[in-house]
């Protein structure tokens, strides 16, 4: 058993590495479709006056101009020992970069999963308790409406709405609290959806069971039945859902960092991609392919002890059809 | 999966017509609102009198009325044209973003479940890195490489879509070749094609249609995103995610960014009514 | 001023003994504030962008972080916004006859935020990174330096020679462009990923770097030991106001909406629709004008239909310039009257030669045979009338005249495509004369009047932006005489001559005189001063406490 675990673990891991190996090379690949740098762009500003042949010249001194093979292996090489090179932005150290701009994408992501989470509660709690005629249908539709509506949107007419008309935060300071608080609702309400889906899907199914009319009729409260006896079973594909959203809360941080003026990882990206900046590129994917390969490898870890049902080996087929079959939305997320 | 989307109200007044065909009121107003996005594309000039690319700059920034329906622009033009005339590209982009989930995705899903084996390791490795980049980060990183305007950001958002379609497709695949039915088809001598296009695709699109029509909603949110960003098309274009990027350096006329937001949402919201409608009665 | 400019050019050989009138004529107004000046206060600018790199070279000319060096940095030559030169950092200069080799005296006691002494040797190892950058290095040459340079050396430690291999006019009004600023030796020689950080670049500037954070915000404070201002702008002491934040919002609308608000004292780059409501509640506006090129197209004179002089002449009246003010801009903004900004000496008036003729238009095309069919749209053997325009993302109003100006040519049968490239794109794919780019709309700044001769043609490496190599010999007959001048009475009908002639060519098409930079302030805020490529300096500001 202990060895069939390790030999599991290890596989995975393996995987892991190569899936970001992948991801890195996938995104040297793309990027260097299109002509262009940022070091080419600063040359060609039409401020700056310089000549085709200048700009030729300093090209050819940067080495710009080396085939695509041989640029790959640099950064490849430079990748796996650790180094992710410097921008050609900035010319500063692309782990720099991202160091600097790490924290504040982490504050707003964990922030904006803390809000969808308490979000898909209200919503399951309000989809298995409020009155059918009067508020349950409304509760019921939310997710489908909060999947609808651009994220921006919701940026945009929250700040207008909080930020000027009630002052309630300084757009100019996107790091105070309140700022970070609504910035984290515009990013977790489409999140706050996929969990509902698949929240109240479960309670739906739970409650249909025998036991939950048994203890109803036992008179237990709403509270305690639907937190001891609907929510805990719901957890694993929770968890299997939350596990996914990761990786689409760093795709939205971006949108949502630019509308919130916040300095993470996702404005980092908006800037590199507008000056086609590959190496902080390409360290950005590899990021958000090693957060994502880790937090699904975590959730693997955390499933047998949510339900004693599922043993380690097998939660690998439990967690595919969890979320394929039975939920198919979740993976879909814009 | 069974969220009732009607609200109490419109259940009761809107339910005999439709109740008889099976439709619930909710979808038929959908199909409504769809009815009347594709007549906007495909037909704008009969929707609305104005001209989508000159106005009048006297009228600038003119709060909605009578004559301008949404109001008008920063240079004078009917917001109401300039929405309806973004329509046909907003819907077809989206369009062609499903259309290549579905082809490229549903084929590497179809043949890495169907034929397994190496296939299916290769595939779903491709799938695994695919999956492991955020879609939205991939869609930017793809636009950036193809270059900045609508058709491009559609390709980006189908190519981020390939790797749901491609899962989906492939559990359904298994499932489908194990059934009995299919084994049976296999034992009685059917040929790997026959059995491909006779059994095994039928089932899967079941369940991959509902999904596509999802992505489609999902597709003109994502399109707008990159609009938003700055990767659409230029002006005078007049995409729905457009529009609003523009509306959002004049917020003090709230009504261009209210306009095609209401635009969005709506036809968003119907489309996820149908998807589900469709999973429903499946 | 321009005379005091004038004196300069004409005065070969002569020591300049500073700019005494000017001082004075400007003291005037300034010493009444300067001494009911609280010192003290802190301010906040919202700017678009801060740009991509720090290294001094590769940043100095932005529109973003040019703000940042303007107060962390010093010049040599003060240029104000009428294009007059004045000392600062080199209180007096003087050159031999042919213009190949200049003198520079320095400023005493000059020293740099590190401590490093702003002396000869200085300003020869900035005025060398100047020239050539560190290319292998990323570090590059600055785009507007002369490149007749061939070198500089320290006379003694506050006289410095410059040695160029042919005449350069341009040199000393060069020595002010945003480009030049003087940086400590210590941080030159320091390699660029060094450079890069903010923190580690040292200049002699009003203000020090307190603190940055990529992508985020700059904050600077006062240097307290600084006495070294330009006289030109009527202060030499330390500044007055404590610190300026640049922070960064990239929402034009939230910018402005934050300074309505009193969140912060300056919005860069507002929407010219906001401006005249921003007025009427009481902000200042500034929508200062550089020196340079006005915003219009250098058309591409070996592209059908543009090849055409009819169709060229026909574009120039087609443009209805004042509505592009009334509609996208506000009355802030003024009309082209030539190619070159109205405030650059030696910029004439043609505003003739651009009034809105739309008759006249037609019956150019007419008779060069595009004619109108029957969808309205003209055409010449089957071929339709278009012209093609590549938006510059270098002006954020661009896209909307674009698209103005296709209204204005849709009316007489003129097809108008516009297409937009980010910053990037644009600069891999449109170039002056390019392939497929009739059109290229300039956005540039410079100094000196002399520049337009090196981009009329090809020859000794211009820049050849309306396609013209040789083949036009009235072309390059002014372009050799105004490179050639030896004077500004000599060089002023020459130029007087060329505007005309490029403009009844139909070469460029004006659209309006450029602001590239647009400031909603505060009333809190005075005392701002803007300098000759319009950036905004707070050396001299002040900020009434609430």
């Amino acid at each position: 058993m202990r060895n069939a675990y390790l030999n599991y673990a290890g596989k995975r891991l393996l995987q892991a590495a190569v899936v970001v190996l992948l991801a890195y090379v996938f995104t040297f690949l793309v990027v260097s479709i299109l002509p262009g740098d940022p070091i080419t762009s600063i040359l060609h500003d039409p401020q700056n006056a310089f000549t085709m042949e200048q700009i030729e010249e300093i090209i050819q001194a940067q080495g710009l101009n080396d085939p695509i093979a041989v640029q790959l292996w640099h950064a490849l090489s430079g990748f796996v020992s650790g180094d992710l090179g410097l921008s050609m932005r900035s010319s500063r150290p692309v782990a720099t970069l991202i160091a600097e701009v790490l924290p504040s994408t982490l504050i707003l992501a964990s922030s904006a999963l803390a809000v969808a989470l308490a979000l898909a509660g209200l919503i399951a709690y309000g989809s298995q308790f409020l009155p059918r005629r009067f508020g349950q249908g409304f509760v019921r539709s939310l997710p489908s409406l909060f999947l609808s509506v651009p994220n921006f949107v919701i940026g945009l007419v929250l700040i207008h709405l909080f930020g000027f008309q009630l002052g309630l935060f300084m757009v100019i300071d996107p790091n105070s609290f309140w700022a970070t608080v609504f910035a984290a609702i515009a990013l977790g309400i489409p999140i706050s959806a996929q969990i509902a889906e698949v929240l109240v899907a479960n309670l739906d199914n739970e409650s249909a069971q025998e036991y939950a009319a048994v203890a109803r009729a036992r008179g237990l409260r709403q509270s305690p039945l639907f937190f001891r006896h609907f929510l805990k079973p719901s957890a694993l594909p929770v968890v299997t859902v939350v596990a996914l959203m990761v990786g689409e809360v760093l795709g939205g941080a971006l949108i949502t960092e630019t509308v919130f003026g916040r300095t993470g990882i996702g404005n980092l990206v908006q800037r590199s991609v507008v000056t086609q900046d590959l190496p902080v590129l390409q360290a950005v994917v590899s990021l958000a392919a090693v957060v994502f390969v880790l937090v699904n490898l975590i959730a693997d870890l955390v499933y047998p002890l949510l339900d004693p049902r599922v043993k380690i080996l097998g939660a690998v087929a439990v967690r595919a059809s969890a979320s394929t079959s039975e939920t198919p939305s979740p993976t879909v997320t814009a | 999966m069974t969220i009732s989307f009607t609200s109490t109200l419109s259940r009761k007044r809107l339910r005999a017509p439709f109740v008889a065909w099976g439709i619930p009121p909710s979808v038929a107003l959908s199909f409504l609102i769809l009815t009347l996005v594709i007549g906007w594309s495909l037909t704008p000039s009969l929707f609305s009198s104005h001209d989508p690319f000159v106005g009048i700059p006297a009228d600038k920034l003119q709060a909605p009325s009578l004559a301008h329906w949404f109001g008008t622009d920063q240079l004078g033009r009917d917001l109401y044209a300039r929405v309806v005339h973004g329509t046909a590209s907003s819907v077809s982009s989206a369009l062609i973003a499903v259309v290549i989930g579905l082809f490229v995705g549903g084929l590497i899903g179809l043949l890495a479940g169907f034929l397994g084996g190496w296939v299916d390791i290769i595939f779903a490795r491709l799938v695994d890195v695919l999956l492991a980049i955020p879609s939205f980060l991939l869609a930017v990183i793809v636009v950036t490489a193809l270059g900045f305007d609508t058709i491009n950001a559609a390709i980006a958002t189908g190519v981020s879509a390939v790797a749901v379609f491609a899962r989906v497709m492939r559990s359904e695949v298994i499932k489908t070749r194990q059934a009995t039915f299919v084994e049976a088809s296999f034992l009685s001598g059917g040929s790997r094609w026959h059995i491909l296009l006779r059994h095994v695709l039928p089932n899967a699109s079941r369940s991959v249609l509902p999904l596509a029509v999802l992505r489609f909603g999902l597709s003109i949110l994502v399109i707008a995103g990159l609009a938003f960003l700055g990767y659409g098309d230029p002006p005078p274009a007049s995409d729905w995610g457009l529009l609003i990027s523009i509306g959002k350096d004049y917020m003090k006329w709230p009504w261009l960014i209210y306009a095609p937001a209401v635009a969005i949402i709506a036809t968003v919201l119907s489309l996820n009514r149908i998807s589900r409608w469709l999973r429903k009665t499946d | 001023m321009t005379d005091h400019k004038t004196s300069l050019r004409l005065s070969r050989r002569s020591l300049l003994a500073g700019s005494a009138a000017l001082t004075v004529a400007s003291f005037s107004g300034i010493s009444a504030f300067a001494q009911d000046a609280q010192a003290g206060g802190d301010i906040v600018f919202l700017i678009n962008s801060l740009g991509d790199t720090w290294i001094p070279n590769n940043s100095a000319i932005s529109s973003f972080q040019g703000h940042i060096w303007g107060h962390v940095t010093d010049k040599l030559v003060y240029v104000d916004a009428d294009g007059a030169a004045s000392p600062w950092l080199a209180e007096s200069w003087e050159q031999n006859d042919s213009a190949t080799e200049f003198t520079l005296r320095l400023k005493n006691g000059v020293t740099f935020s590190d401590t490093t002494p702003l002396d000869a040797a200085a300003v020869v190892a900035n005025l060398d990174i100047w020239y050539a950058g560190r290319t292998e290095d990323g570090i590059n040459p600055i785009g507007l330096f002369p490149k007749t340079y061939d070198h500089a050396e320290a006379v003694d430690a506050l006289t410095v020679k410059v040695v160029f291999k042919a005449p350069t006019l341009g040199f000393i009004p060069t020595l002010g462009y945003h480009g030049s600023i003087l940086i400590s030796p210590k941080t030159l020689e320091t390699p660029a990923t060094e450079q890069a950080d903010l923190s580690k670049s040292f200049g002699s500037g009003p203000y020090v770097v307190d603190s940055w954070k990529e992508g985020d915000f700059v904050k600077l404070v006062k240097r307290d030991d600084y006495n070294w201002g330009p006289a030109a702008v009527g202060h030499t002491g330390p500044a007055f106001l404590d610190s300026i934040t640049y922070k960064l919002v990239a929402e034009q609308s939230l910018r402005v909406a934050a300074v309505q608000a009193g969140q912060a004292d300056i919005g860069y780059n507002a929407s010219p629709q906001e401006l005249q409501s921003l007025q009427e509640e009481g902000f200042v506006v500034a929508t200062p004008r550089y020196l340079g090129f006005v915003n219009g197209w250098a058309i591409n004179t070996k592209i059908a239909p543009y090849d055409d002089v009819k169709v060229r002449q026909a574009l120039q009246v087609a443009l209805n310039r004042q509505e592009i003010i009334d509609t996208v801009y506000t009355p802030d903004w003024k009309l082209a009257t030539s190619f070159i900004q109205s405030n650059v000496p030696g910029a004439t008036d043609h505003s003739a030669l651009l009034a809105h003729d739309a008759a006249k238009a037609e019956a150019l095309l007419d008779e060069a045979g595009w004619i109108k069919g029957a969808d309205g749209l003209r055409a010449k053997d089957g071929v339709p009338l278009s012209l093609t325009l590549h938006s510059n993302p270098y002006l954020a109003t661009a896209k909307a005249v674009d698209e103005l100006i296709a209204q204005q040519l849709g009316r007489i049968g003129w097809k108008v495509e516009i297409r937009a490239y980010d910053v990037v794109t644009f600069g891999e794919k449109v170039r002056y004369a390019g392939e497929g780019i009739p059109a290229y709309e300039v956005t540039r700044s410079f100094i000196d009047a002399g520049t337009v001769a090196g981009i009329l043609t090809d020859a000794n490496k211009g820049e050849n932006w309306f396609n013209l190599g040789e083949s036009d010999a009235r072309i390059n007959d002014l372009r050799d005489k105004i490179a050639g001048a030896g004077s500004l009475e000599v060089r002023a009908p020459l130029l007087d001559e060329l505007q005309a002639y490029v403009l009844e060519q139909g070469y460029f098409i004006p659209r309006t005189q450029i602001v590239q930079r647009i400031y909603v302030q505060s009333p809190a805020v005075k005392g701002v001063v803007y300098n000759g490529v319009a950036y905004a300096s707070y050396y001299t500001a002040t900020k009434a406490s609430a």
